[in-house]
């Protein structure tokens, strides 16, 4: 049984678009990534799978269920951390995370007072007085606290600092470890590479994409980094799958795929001052699907 | 449907202050109405030939004439139109406030991704203002009877009192469904108080007006100002039954409306 599923689900708001024809579908224990740059609807889907807004067709079930028939009964065991975290500023942490849990089935104290200590929380101090990252830290716990089986991320690093952002790392880790599914919506590819099994692509609304980042790393392509005395041109390799080609001041940078050997040929003509073959990260693999929204910008 | 404790108190605590705050206003409404009663008193048959002389409009806002303000119970009906107004855009914007909040201060991502069905929200924050109301209608009660008891030195004026009180708790929970309903429809939530508290002004006018020109009988079923108005209610000693079930139908159609819409619509997150 997969954890989620979408069928053709679609968003509009009035004229505008939100997302079209969605289809996915994720498996119970991985750690699925949803990559696109803003705007693409990666909030509108995971509002849709919340039930905070209805699709405007299509249908969503998260558990084997429908996300709106059985949403109260499905929440019991979601997690959601916001991209923005908003609370009631006048609570104190302390009776803003107790009146979180209150509304599970199971006691959930003893998860909490751990997930405070991970995340180096001071309970005490109103919501008001918080900053972004410590509001982003309350997130964090209220959304972990009752130890759910599926755990959405909705650009969740946003706001921590880089030792928070491995704490929380780990802990989204050893959570999966513990048979939790992992939906991470990110337009920080870097992060999405770092955790998830496979990831998909979504752009101006829909999928265009949905690989296992291991193949999409391993297989599909490798990043050449070329230092020439003179510049070089994308048609010197001509004929070859070339993308993200770009040569400036004598250094070269492109990704490849197809047959290794062929482009080792072509470059052994060159006239080398050095050549380093790198694994290319997420973020230029994917530059290509984004290209059109580097031009509006 | 289940009854969520813990959203009802959260509610209640949420709204602690601005209901001290109000039921603070109200005592200073009925207390400084009626010690102005002490004037009128004195000045005792005069009031009404002043007021006699008065041009038919302006009788018309201070009870139509027919008030003889000399006795304590007709000075409070005057001032019952007061209260009244102040628990309409009490409850007016307590209504509002109830659902729109979480949208406007962006916590709808956390109160609704909570375990619990829209229905159930409702349920909590519609019971957490009723509850309000009742506790601003029984401090109005109890400070209405000691101070206007004070004044008195005619027959007791107890069964009157609780009849306005009454009649307020009709208006009280007609704005509170008028103004969740708001809440309901109206997307953007900073408008939905100023719109039920627009519409509660509109009604109130309205009665008004239906005063100051004596006609146009059929307007006021569109008020419920003029439901509960207090010099009827002394004059009959009694509330009339036709506005009764009148409000009971208003109620029940606004907040069945607002469980019906406020499920189907998207949450502005």
């Amino acid at each position: 049984m997969n954890i989620i599923e979408t069928k053709k689900l679609t968003k509009y708001y009035g004229k505008d678009r939100g997302i079209v024809d969605v289809d996915l579908s994720v498996e119970e224990g991985e750690v699925f990534g949803f990559v696109g740059p803003n705007g693409a609807g990666k909030s509108t889907t995971i509002r849709t799978l919340l039930s905070l807004i209805y699709p405007t067709s299509g249908s969503a079930t998260i558990f084997g269920k429908d996300v709106i028939e059985h949403g109260p009964e499905i929440k019991q065991n979601i997690g959601y951390l916001p991209a923005d975290v908003h609370y009631y500023d006048s609570m104190k942490v302390k009776s803003l995370l107790n009146y979180s849990a209150s509304f599970y089935d199971k006691d959930c104290t003893k998860r909490m007072e751990q997930l405070v200590k991970i995340m180096d929380l001071d309970v005490n101090r109103k919501i008001s007085d918080l900053s972004l990252g410590n509001k982003k830290k309350v997130g964090i716990v209220q959304g972990l606290l009752h130890e759910p089986k599926l755990i959405i991320l909705d650009e969740p690093t946003s706001g921590l600092d880089p030792l928070m952002q491995q704490n929380f790392f780990n802990l989204i880790e050893e959570e999966n470890q513990k048979g939790a599914t992992i939906f991470f919506s990110s337009h920080i590819l870097g992060e999405v590479q770092k955790l998830c099994d496979r990831v998909a692509i979504i752009k101006d609304g829909k999928i265009i994409k949905v690989e296992k980042v291991a193949d999409l790393m391993r297989n599909s392509y490798t990043k050449f980094r070329i230092e020439t005395k003179t510049d070089l041109k994308q048609e010197d390799f001509n004929g070859e799958s070339i993308n993200n080609f770009v040569s400036k001041k004598g250094t070269t940078t492109f990704l490849f795929k197809g047959d290794i050997n062929v482009i080792i040929s072509k470059v052994s003509e060159l006239d080398l001052i050095s050549l380093r073959i790198v694994e290319p990260d997420l973020e230029e693999i994917f530059m290509h699907y984004y290209r059109d929204e580097d031009a509006d910008a | 449907m289940k009854f969520y404790t813990n959203l009802y108190l959260q509610e209640l605590t949420a709204h602690k202050k601005g209901l001290i705050g109000w039921s603070i206003g109200m005592i200073l409404m009925v207390a400084g109405g009626m010690s102005k009663y002490q004037g009128y008193k004195q000045a005792g048959e005069s009031v009404n030939d002043f007021m006699a002389g008065m041009p038919e409009g302006v009788l018309a806002v201070f009870g139509g004439g027919q008030l003889d303000l000399t006795q304590a119970v007709w000075f409070y009906a005057l001032i019952f139109l007061y209260l009244l107004i102040m628990g309409a855009i009490h409850s007016a914007m307590l209504g509002a406030e109830l659902i729109a909040k979480e949208e406007r201060d962006n916590t709808c991502e956390f109160l609704y991704v909570n375990p619990i069905s829209r229905t159930d929200i409702i349920t909590a924050k519609l019971l957490a203002g009723v509850t309000n109301l009742v506790v601003l209608n029984l401090v109005t009660l109890v400070s209405s009877l000691l101070i206007v008891e004070a004044f008195n030195d005619g027959d007791s004026v107890t069964n009157q009192i609780f009849l306005m009180m009454i009649g307020l708790f009709f208006v009280q929970i007609i704005f509170l469904s008028i103004g969740m309903a708001s809440a309901a429809v109206v997307k953007k939530p900073k408008l939905v108080s100023p719109i039920a508290t627009g519409f509660m002004l509109s009604t109130f006018f309205l009665s008004m007006y239906i005063k100051i020109k004596g006609d146009y009988e059929w307007l006021q079923y569109f008020t419920p100002f003029h439901y509960f108005d207090g010099e009827t209610i002394v004059k009959d000693n009694a509330l009339n039954p036709t506005f009764i079930v009148l409000s009971i139908g208003i109620i029940i159609f606004m907040f069945s409306f607002t469980y019906f819409v406020f499920n189907k619509r998207d949450l502005n997150t």
